[in-house]
This record gives structure tokens, sequence and C-alpha cells, in this order.
């Protein structure tokens, strides 16, 4: 595993670029003072840099763009395409703009006749032995190789060995279900392994061979299972890695882009969805340096096939024979109306992981109309105490970005991994860039990275807490110390009190802090509405429900996870399921409203940090499928009492007055009153229990399928069985 | 030639097919006895599902439309495209969505209230 | 490989300070004379060194090669007050000597050490040598390791002590069995001596020799693929700057140097610069080893002064060449990629840094290869870029590319399968092979193309005419 020890001997000086990767964090605390900034010329354009600049991103400030294929900005600079040779002048030779740090005065000609031989000569090399077989590339169109060899390539081809000789074939590689390879095609970027050993933490991929017979491969045969590998996917500059699932789907000028948001966890990484004729063929991360960089997770990026199988496009209601049977809007409405005016106040709701907070907003209105405070989610959370009331105790107040920035991070009863990869990939790269200690309380997961594990007991965080153990002196010696607490461990039965430790834990790490505006205690959720539910006063957890004997009517909003079974409602009750996947939910329902996907609706999703983001309708929601807070607004016509709001913009004025944050998009809202909300705490008195935290998702088996689209996704499904397969294999 | 034309502009306008007002009127009783005669035939050929009442008074409506008409042009022309309309009908050349398009009611107005704009699947 | 390191053969002598860019010390123009610079060089003849002035003495392994042999031999003879001396006493000696890099790029060895004597940051020192002898032709650092291995064990402790180097790891070629078995004994028995280790040779000064055995490809010989070899990844050349007197083997300074420079360093040391330098014209001073092969009657490595010329090199001690001198087609002069010379060009090529550079070719390792006129230089040369394209690390893409491509239309000149366009089309492609990687590996396999076609286009020519 790579990580940079020499670090801190260096601190500001020169490291090896194969090691390094140029973005060392922003700020490491201590103040340093700026250095001097030199004077560079490029193409006779002056321009004042850092020193350590390098002169591609010395040129990029002035605009112009030097041609590349190895160099990343995330990612180690490894300078071996050597497409990025530039004209320095005084130096006999070109240099390798990518790599080489600018000096006082140097005059950088991108256009010379120098540069531009350069730059003809490595395409030409490129093109030696890259296949031209572009008609049948699926990256045809967005390939690198392709536009810049328009861009800087000679105008003819002097390869006359075809002739004589064919070009180099090299055997492809199986590396799993998500990834294709076409490995004749690679140009040998080393991009895709830069990515796997340094972002991802999996070192399978690598070089085997060299001069000609050069490949780059999984050493042995074994697959590339890691929850981000369909990154290398993006950054393959040629058509060596492609997509497995959209392989001979689409060309890039037939499909249309729409900006949006994932829901797939509760980062709220920003995706483009790619779709054709009304449907999803890709998923492309969406760059956002705030929350997922470039990067995306793989269920994010490959479980869109989800979102074709297992829809309800028809409103159906269980007939005589215990059976669903589709129906018409208006009659379905009917019935449910009747139904709900029926029970009078005892109405209950739960809303789902995926359910937006227009939605969210809708359903709580009507049934507040009614009568009934019965609004829950599925997801359970600490209700005792400041519980949810105050938003610091149910966010991740440091920001997704900043996690990178810490010092010492502890990790109590979470998988960030698996529940979300984008801000594991953050800690290890503040463990790699910035020598991060990670501590875990919770279960032994694999997180990519090196972490101390102080045990599985939650009674560690009292013993943290009361100076018991010695690792509280470590906690308060951290400049940035993190405290990072899952889902799980707060979905316990004592819960609340694990909450209210870790909070004045927290508050006394807290005082050690002297950083401004940097927050110890991040929680994480797992779902991407739960925020947005809690926003607007939704109860966490469904034990309101089952407790209640008298209740006629359950409405799920997309709830399928942590529902109460049948038997757990009283006999006559009526069970509503509106959703778009028929899933557990529906499954027991007596009536379906079919609501669209995330990609069918303009919706407003709040992420684990507080981040207000909308998705837009990318495709039409198929079949009958209406917009869900539609849906509500219907019914609450039919019943009599209706909503005050027509259109968006209406319900988004309605989101306003609840939650002012909602509709700010993009802004993460910060959280507040954190000591209150301890003192808050205190008046309860749950106690932590002995029996040990664990998570609900381990390994990276349990990572594919968790929620309705990816349950209903087969790529997902094939990448499941794929790490079965892996993990029979030897190696 | 340039006179020529000049004398033709001149000239009164040619009839098309009356030569008054009295005559005019004559053939358009005529075409409204001759689609009057024919109507039941319609009923049954085409199967629509109006009455011949109904399709009376649509008749009639459609005749009262122009009863203000005083130019003899105008109201030939009108005469003609009706004899062609009923030519049509008797030789079966039109089919029922042709006939019922008499029947401007078929086309339902746009919704307007949230819940018929719901129900319909229109935004 | 270290034959094919940095080299200034197209550029003038007065022009080394554009290499100023390239390194954050200021290499200036010697306009003025800073201490340590060589006395002028007054003779005017070279060659015929008398055999009191040999440094290595037990080249041919005619003595005993252990501690008991090299004590005899004078070796170790005062190495504590040498390095009592202090580092400036020893780095301004080598100066004064001016020593040149004997691996190949010629690089002033006294200027390179110099560059570790900037205060430390902390990290420990390193130095590391390259005894990682590939180039095709050299056989000369693997003489002294097998016979004199304690020339360089001491090279190593005065060198390192110079530089404040706390350890020196000597990385061998894997194929050197017996060499690597000999260095091995050397080390040990000077550790037992006291001569290593811990307070060595009771100067006060810690120092330790480690030995790294190679796995046996070409590219580890090139200084920052050596680093990475020997920190145990693929031995694949690092990007430069940073460079090893910066950020060398795990991650401290590093300075990377042949076993010829360091294993003369003692004597030099013990007999003083100005000995050293009253050998070959200025600024090629000192005496070297040669190895001298192919079609002579007597193929041999052997010390000779700098400066010697090309002919009484090879008929003084290779007996001449097979057939006579009139038989000559040509010299390759410095190791596999250095470029070849003609007959005429070898009538009066001076072997030293400076006039090989004026023959357009390159003293590099010394390694003589003499081709008579039974030889295919078309084959040969096409060989030679056969062997730099099985040994191209395959990094990046002029090296890896380039050199596979050349070689496809080397051996088609061979056969005479090509065009006449072809040849120019080849020469093109070497140029934009030289220059544009991340080693110097590219250069070295360019310019053998470009000396064949410099001096033998008419025999490609032909070739081709007559297919």
């Amino acid at each position: 595993m790579l990580r940079i020890t020499v670090q801190k001997a260096l601190k500001g000086g020169f490291l090896s670029p194969k090691h390094v990767s140029p973005m060392l964090s922003k700020g490491t605390g201590d103040v340093q003072k700026k250095p001097q900034q030199i004077e560079v010329f490029v193409d006779d354009k002056p321009v004042m840099v850092d020193p350590g600049t390098t002169v591609l991103q010395a040129a990029a400030m002035v605009g112009v763009e030097i041609p590349r294929f190895c160099y990343h900005e995330r990612l180690a600079v490894a300078g071996n395409c050597r497409m990025c040779l530039v004209e320095v002048e005084r130096s006999p030779k070109p240099v390798a703009a990518c790599a080489m740090p600018v000096m006082k005065g140097w005059r950088i000609k991108t256009n010379s006749e120098m540069t531009k031989k350069a730059r003809e000569g490595v395409m030409e090399f490129l093109l030696v032995n890259h296949p031209l077989d572009c008609p049948i590339c699926d990256q045809g169109g967005e390939c690198d190789l392709q536009d810049q060899s328009m861009a800087f390539g000679s105008d003819r081809s002097r390869f006359t060995d075809i002739e004589y000789s064919g070009k180099r074939a090299v055997e492809d590689k199986d590396i799993g279900p998500l990834i294709k390879t076409i490995m004749t095609r690679c140009i040998h970027c080393t991009r895709c392994i830069r990515f796997a050993s340094e972002v991802a933490g999996i070192d399978d991929l690598g070089t085997t061979g060299r001069g000609s017979d050069m490949q780059v491969g999984t050493y042995v045969e074994k697959f590339f299972l890691s929850e981000l590998s369909g990154n290398v996917i993006d950054l393959c500059p040629v058509g060596a890695l492609t997509s497995k699932p959209y392989s001979f789907a689409a060309r890039p000028w037939e499909i249309r882009r729409t900006d949006s948001i994932d829901v797939l966890d509760a980062i709220g990484s920003n995706i483009v969805v790619c779709t054709r004729t009304g449907e999803v063929l890709r998923i492309l991360p969406r760059v956002n340096e705030l929350v997922n960089e470039e990067w995306l997770s793989d269920k994010a990026r490959f479980a869109y096939d989800g979102l074709k199988r297992q829809r309800l496009i028809t409103p159906m209601l269980r007939n005589g024979f215990g059976e669903l049977e589709p129906v018409d809007w208006e009659c379905a409405l009917v019935s449910v109306g009747k139904k709900i005016l029926k029970a009078g106040k005892n109405v209950g709701a739960i809303a789902g992981g995926m359910a937006e907070a227009e939605a969210l907003v809708a359903l709580k209105d009507l049934i507040n109309k009614i009568g009934s405070e019965k609004v829950c989610t599925e997801h359970a959370y600490p209700t005792t105490g400041s519980g949810t009331d105050i938003r610091s105790s149910y966010l991740l107040n440091n920001k997704i970005a900043r996690i990178e920035e810490a010092d010492l991070v502890l990790l109590i009863g979470t998988n960030t991994r698996l529940e979300a990869p984008l801000l594991n990939s953050r800690i290890r790269k503040g463990y790699v860039h910035n020598e991060t200690q990670i501590f875990v309380i919770g279960p032994k997961v694999d997180l990519r990275y090196d972490y101390t594990h102080l045990g599985t007991d939650p009674g560690v965080i009292k013993d943290i807490e009361y100076g018991k153990h010695q690792f509280t002196t470590v906690l308060k010696r951290a400049k940035k110390p993190v405290i990072i607490v899952g889902p799980d461990a707060l979905s316990r039965p004592d819960g609340a009190g694990i909450l209210l430790h870790i909070q004045s834990l927290a508050k006394i790490i807290q005082a050690c802090v002297t950083e401004p505006d940097w927050w110890v205690l991040n929680i994480l959720h797992k779902v991407a509405g739960q925020v947005a539910a809690l926003d607007i006063g939704y109860t966490p957890g469904t034990k309101s429900i089952v407790q209640d004997d008298s209740l006629k009517v359950l409405y799920l909003l997309g709830a399928d996870e942590n529902i109460p079974c049948r038997k757990d409602l009283p006999k006559d009750c009526f069970v509503i399921y509106q959703g778009h996947h028929g899933d557990k939910g529906a499954c027991m329902a007596d009536a379906v409203l079919p609501g669209a996907a995330y990609t069918e609706k303009q919706a407003t999703y709040v992420n684990t940090e507080g981040r207000a983001q909308q998705t837009t309708v990318a495709v039409t929601p198929p079949g009958f499928c209406r917009e869900d807070w539609k849906i509500i607004r219907a019914l609450s016509d039919i019943i009599g009492k209706t909503l005050p709001y027509d259109n968006l913009d209406q319900i988004r004025c309605r989101l306003e007055e609840i939650a002012p944050h909602l509709t700010r998009y993009g802004d993460a809202e910060n959280g507040n009153f954190y000591d209150v909300s301890l003192d808050i705490g205190k008046q309860s008195n749950v106690e932590i229990e002995t029996d040990p935290l664990c998570v609900t998702q381990n390994c990276l088996e349990d990572f594919y399928m968790t929620d309705v689209i990816s349950r209903a996704s087969s790529t997902m499904a094939k990448c499941v069985s794929a790490v079965r397969q892996q993990k029979s294999s030897q190696y | 030639m340039a006179s020529r034309a000049m004398n033709l502009a001149q000239r009164q306008v040619k009839p098309i097919l009356s030569l008054d007002q009295d005559e005019a009127r004559k053939r358009a009783i005529n075409l409204y006895r001759a689609w009057n005669k024919q109507l039941p035939f319609i009923v049954r050929h085409f199967d629509i599902p109006k009455s011949v009442e109904q399709c009376r008074q649509i008749l009639r409506e459609e005749f009262t439309k122009h009863e203000n008409l005083t130019d003899v042009r105008v109201i030939d022309m009108l005469i003609i495209k009706g004899q062609m309309e009923l030519q049509e009908s008797v030789n079966n050349w039109k089919q029922k969505g042709h006939i019922m398009s008499y029947f401007k009611e078929t086309i339902e107005p746009k919704p307007k209230d949230f819940l018929s704009k719901f129900l319909q699947g229109v935004d | 490989m270290t034959n094919v390191l940095v080299r200034f053969n197209h550029l003038a002598k007065s022009h080394i300070g554009i290499l100023a860019p390239f390194s954050y010390f200021n290499i200036q123009h010697y306009s003025t004379t800073p201490p340590g610079t060589p006395p002028p060089q007054t003779k005017t003849k070279f060659g015929g060194l008398s055999d009191e002035d040999r440094v290595f003495t037990n080249l041919y392994g005619r003595y005993d090669w252990r501690l008991k042999g090299a004590l005899k031999r004078g070796d170790w003879y005062k190495a504590k007050e040498i390095i009592l001396k202090g580092p400036d006493w020893i780095i301004n000696e080598i100066k004064v000597s001016g020593l040149r890099g004997r691996g190949g790029a010629g690089f002033p060895s006294g200027m390179k050490y110099s560059f570790m004597l900037k205060p430390s940051d902390g990290r420990p020192k390193y130095l590391v040598i390259n005894a990682d002898e590939g180039e095709p032709g050299t056989c000369k650092d693997r003489e002294i390791m097998r016979h004199d291995p304690h020339k360089l064990v001491e090279g190593c402790l005065l060198v390192g002590s110079a530089m404040g180097a706390q350890a020196a790891y000597i990385y061998i070629r894997g194929e050197f069995y017996n060499e690597a078995s000999n260095m091995q004994i050397a080390i040990a028995e000077a550790y037992q001596a006291g001569l290593l280790g811990k307070n060595a040779c009771g100067s006060g000064y810690d120092f330790d020799v480690f030995m790294h055995r190679g796995a046996g490809a070409y590219i580890c010989g090139e200084e920052t693929a050596l680093i990475e070899s020997l920190e145990g990844k693929q031995g694949k050349p690092r990007l430069k700057p940073p460079f090893p007197a910066d950020v060398g083997v795990f991650g401290c300074p590093t300075t990377v140097t042949n076993v010829e420079t360091v294993a003369v360093a003692p004597t030099i040391l013990r007999r003083g610069g100005a000995w050293f330098a009253s050998f070959g014209r200025t600024r090629n001073s000192g005496t070297k080893l040669f190895s001298i092969s192919g079609h002579v009657c007597t193929p041999c490595t052997v010390e000779e002064e700098m400066s010697i010329p090309l002919k009484e090199l090879i008929e003084r001690h290779a007996g001449g060449v097979t057939g006579g001198w009139d038989n000559l087609l040509g010299v390759i002069p410095g190791g596999s990629s250095t470029p070849v010379i003609p007959k005429s060009v070898c009538e009066t090529a001076i072997m030293d840094f400076d006039g090989l550079v004026a023959c357009q070719t390159s003293l590099g390792t010394a390694a003589v290869i003499v081709m008579n006129k039974q030889t295919d230089i078309i084959k040969a040369i096409a060989r030679l870029i056969m062997f730099y394209k099985h040994e191209s690390c395959g990094q990046c893409t002029p090296c890896r590319e380039g050199i596979n491509w050349m070689n496809k239309i080397m051996y088609r000149f061979v056969e005479g399968k090509a065009r006449l366009d072809e040849i120019d089309m080849i020469w093109e492609l070497s140029k934009q092979i030289e220059g544009h990687t991340i080693c110097a590996l590219g250069d070295g396999a360019a310019w053998p193309v470009q000396g064949l076609i410099r001096h033998f286009r008419s025999e490609i020519e032909c070739r081709i005419k007559e297919f």
C-alpha cells in the first residue's frame, strides 16, 4: 500500500513525483508563510506562479491547454506518455510539462516548431501500435487519443511496417463484470494503475513485461474488485477500459446528458445521466470538489439498469383473491381516499430512504391535515435527548471535503468504505498524503488503509470520554480530529446513549481544537433522504407505528427496508405503498401507487453534510408513474383536504417556509447549537449496552445490493457473484 | 393586351352556377332536402352512435350557420362543397370519423385543475 | 547503461552552463579559477602508462584479491587519516584531480559529491554504487570487483564519508556471480577488520556497505531505475527533477556513482589530485580502464592514460586489428550506445571525452568495439537495436514504440527490403526518440542508428538496391 513516509521530513520540499499527487492538502494547519511567487512566460504571456508549479499548471493559468495522456490532476505524476513535451527557451531538449516545475524567468513555448515536432512524434509512436478500430470502439467520440491526434498529430502516417509485420496484439483481461478490457488499445498511460493504488487503495493493477511487451493488468488472473472501480473507465484516455454494461449501447453524440444527483448513498454525488429515447444508458460522475471530486461509486454508476426492472408502472389494488390488480388512477385514488377518510386520525406514514424533500413535505402536510402526527422514517435514529431537534446532532458537521484535512479520524460503528465510498476515499487521501491517523471502534472491516482497532465494545467510548483509555491523550493532542459515527451504531436500541457519550466526548475534544470552524462530531447516514426527512420534522424509526394498535391506514412512501411486517400491524390496517419498485413494501400493500425514480423527477435531496441538491428529469416516468409529491397532492384533493400547492415552484415555496436551506441548492447549511444539544441530551438516561457494535455492510459483497434500485439491477447481482467467485479463487 | 384585361375587370363578374338570389336559394333548399333524405342511411351505414334526430339538428346548424350570406358566388361555392360532402357520404368515401367530426363535442377540453391534469397525466 | 546518461556530446565545452536550468545548483562557466580547479596540462603526448602509475594493480587477478593481498598493494593505507581530513578536503582533492564519472556521462565527480554537502534536513544520506555493468562491450567494473574488490569497498568508505553518507549500497548486476561473491567476502573482511561498520577504521565514523544483486535488467543501470529497483519496485526510471541528490533511494539524498569512479578515489586521495590530473588532457584527466573487444588479436581490459590515440590503444594493447589496420571497418569507441566511427575517423581519434565528442561520438564507458571488414555493419547495428528494444522498460512512449519500430526497419535494412526514403525516415525517428524520453536509454538506442546512417549510408543504399 502506497503511503508516503518521507513527507514529514520533506515538508514542502521536492518529492519524487511518482509519489506525490499535486493535491497535497491545501492547508496543513500550521500557518505557512506564502512563498514568493515567480514569473514565467508562457508563449510570451507573463504569469506569476508559486514555486513548484509545473509547466502544465502554469500554462493552464494563462489558458493554454497542453495535450496530455498520462497526467491527471488527482493522481500522481507519471510523466510517461511524453505528450506534454514543450520547448523551454535555452533548454536543448523539450521538457515534460506535467512533471517539470517552472524556474524563474522560464520562457515556455507551447506552439514552437520543436514542441509541435515532439508532439507529432509522440503521437505517431502512440498510433504505431494502437489498433485503429475506432468504428467499433466504445470510446469513439470521447477518446482523448482521437481528439488529440486530430489536434496535434501529423496529417499522414509513415507506418509502412504494417505491410511487413502487424501491430502489437494483447490478450484481453477479465477484470470483472463492470469493466470491459480491450488491452490492444492500451497506450500504457498507467492512470488506472495509479488510481487503483492511490485512490482505491487496491494494488491489484500493475504492469508486467517490459518494452513493447509491457502489459497493464492484474498480475495474476483475478478481478479488479473495488467499490470505486468504475472510475478507471473515465480515467482511461482510450478505449482500453470501457464500461461492460454500456458496451455497444450508444455513441456520445447520440445521448442526452442531464445533470443530476445520485441518491443511492447519503453522499449525494453529482452525476450526469446519459439518456437516449427515454432510457438511461449510463451514469457518469460530475465534478464537484465539495462532494465527490470527480469520482463515483460503482453502485451509483452501474445500478441504473435497476431502473428498468421490477418497476411499478400502474396503480394497483388488492382484489378479493388477495392479488394486486391494475386499476386506473382515479379508481386507485378514490378507494385509497375512502380508506383514509374512514380511518380518521388513525393514519400513519413511513418514509423510505430515497424519498425526496418535496414528497416528504407533501406527505407530512397531508397526514397532519388529517390530524395525525405519525410521520416517521424507516431508518432509526436516537430521538430521546436532543435527538433530531438540533441539526448539529445528525449532520456530518465538518463537511465531506474537509475530512481529508483531518490528522486523526475516529470511526465508530461504521464501514465507511461501503456505506459512503467517497467519504472513505477522502479519509484515504488524508491517510496517504497527510499522515492521518485512523482509529476504529466497531467491527474490524477492510477499509483499504491501516487503522488502529480500539475494540468492538461500545463501552470503549465511555472509557475514552472519562479519560480511562490511553487513546484519550492521543485524541486530545490531535490538531484536527474528527469523529465519524455510523448509522448502524445509532440505530441500536441504546443509540441514544451512544450518541450522548459521543457528544460529550466530542465536546471535550472540541475544546482542544484551535482550528476555527472545525467540528469534531460527524454523523454519517446511509440513505439519501434521511437528513431532509429529519429537517422537515419526521420522527426517525418506526417504533411509534408498530406500537399503535388503532392504526387503520399505513402509508409507505418508498419504504422497503425496515418496515413493520404485516403481523405487527392491526389486522384491518390498510397499507398503501407509493414508490417505484416492487419490493418488500409493495408486496404487503393493499394499494400501490406508482411513483417516479430519481432520474425521472426534479427533486430535492439533502446529503449527510446537510447540502441541498436537486435531481432533474432525465427521462419521463414509465407507464402511469407520477411524481411522488403530485400523487400525494392528488390524493389530498380526493379526500377533500387539498394541499395548497399545484406546481413545483409552489411546493418549493412551502419547503422554504419549513426549512429555507432546503432550496438553497449547492450550499451546505451548517449545524448549530453544538453545546446546547449536549445539555438537552443529558436529560435522557439511556445507558450503553455491552453488545458489540456491528454494521450491516461488512464486506464488498454487501455493498452492491442495498436498496430497491440496486436490488433490481442485474449488473449489481453480477458484481455480487463476482465477489463470491473471487473469494473462492486462490489469489 | 392591356386594354383587354381592363375590359375584363370592368365587366360584371362571371356567375358560378346561379344567376340570382332566387336560384341560389332553390339550390340550397334542394341540397338540404337531399341531405335530409340521406341522413337515416348515413346513420345506419356508418354505424354512428347518434340518432337521426341528432343528425338533423346538426344538419340544420350547418345550414343556418351561413344564413346571412348574400353573395351568390359564395353561396354557390358552399353548395358545391355541400354536394361533394354528400356524394362522399353516399358513396362511402367518408369514414365514420369524418361523419363524427360534425359533432364537435367529441373533442374534450384540456384539463385545468390539478386533479384532472394529474389523472390525465398532463403537466 | 550509465554510458548514456547526460552527455554533452553536441555541446561545446563552454556551454556546460546550459544545464543550469535543470539543476538547482548553478553550474557556472569556469571564468575565474575556483578552488578545486585541476592544474593546466602541459603534456602533448599521451599513452604508455607506466606500471607505478597504475591504480588497479591487480586487474588481471595475478595476486591475492583478499584483504591481505589488498593491504600489500597499499589499499586501506591511512584510510583513517584521510577520513579525518574531512569532507571538504576530500572533495577538493577529487575536484583537483579532475575526475569525471567513469560510467559514461562523464559528469565531474567532485561537483557531484559536493551536491551532497547541503545542510542536512534530518534525512540520512546514501551512496549507491552502480555496479550494474550491462553495456555491451564493457567489462571493466567486473574486473575491479572480482580482482580488486577492496579498492571499491575502501572507495565507498572514503567517498561516503566525504558526503556524510550513512551507508553505501552496491547494486551489482545479477549475472555477476563471482564478482558478487568476491565483493561480499571483501565487505565481510572489511567488517571483521574493523574497517567498516561502527567506528570504521577507528575514525569515529559509522559506515555500512550493503550489496544488492539485481535481477538482470539493463535499464537498472540507469540511476533512478536503479534506485527504484533497490527500493524493491520495478526498475523503471523516475522523472527528474527531483534529482537523486534531493530525493533518492528511500526518499533520501543519494548519489549514484560508477564502480570505477569510486574505486580510483582512494588512490587519488593518497597520491593527490594533482598526480591524477597529470594524466590526459585538461578536463579529461586521469587514467582509465579501456575494454577492447571485437576484431582485435588480443581483446583485453587495460588501464591506460586518458587521451591516448585510438590507434595506439588498439595496436599497443590489443595486438592490432585482425587482418591489419587497413582491414578496419569501424570502431564503436564507448560501448554499444555510442555512434560508430569509420576507419578514416579512427586514424586520428583521441580517446577522451572531448576528443570523441569532436568525432560526433562519445567516450562512454571506454569499451572499444573494433569491427574489421568482415563485419556486416548494418546487421551489427540492427543487433544492437534489438538489444535496446528488448531492454526498453516500456514506461514512456517514444522508447517503447519507437525502438520497436526502428528495430523492425533495421532488420529490413539488413535484408535490403526497404525503400530508400526510409533511411531518412529512420533518421528522423531516431531524432524523435532522442531527448524525448524519461531516461537516456532512448538516446542510447538512437545514436547507433544515427552513427550508422552518418557514416555508412551508402552501405544501406547499396543493400536496398541489390534487393
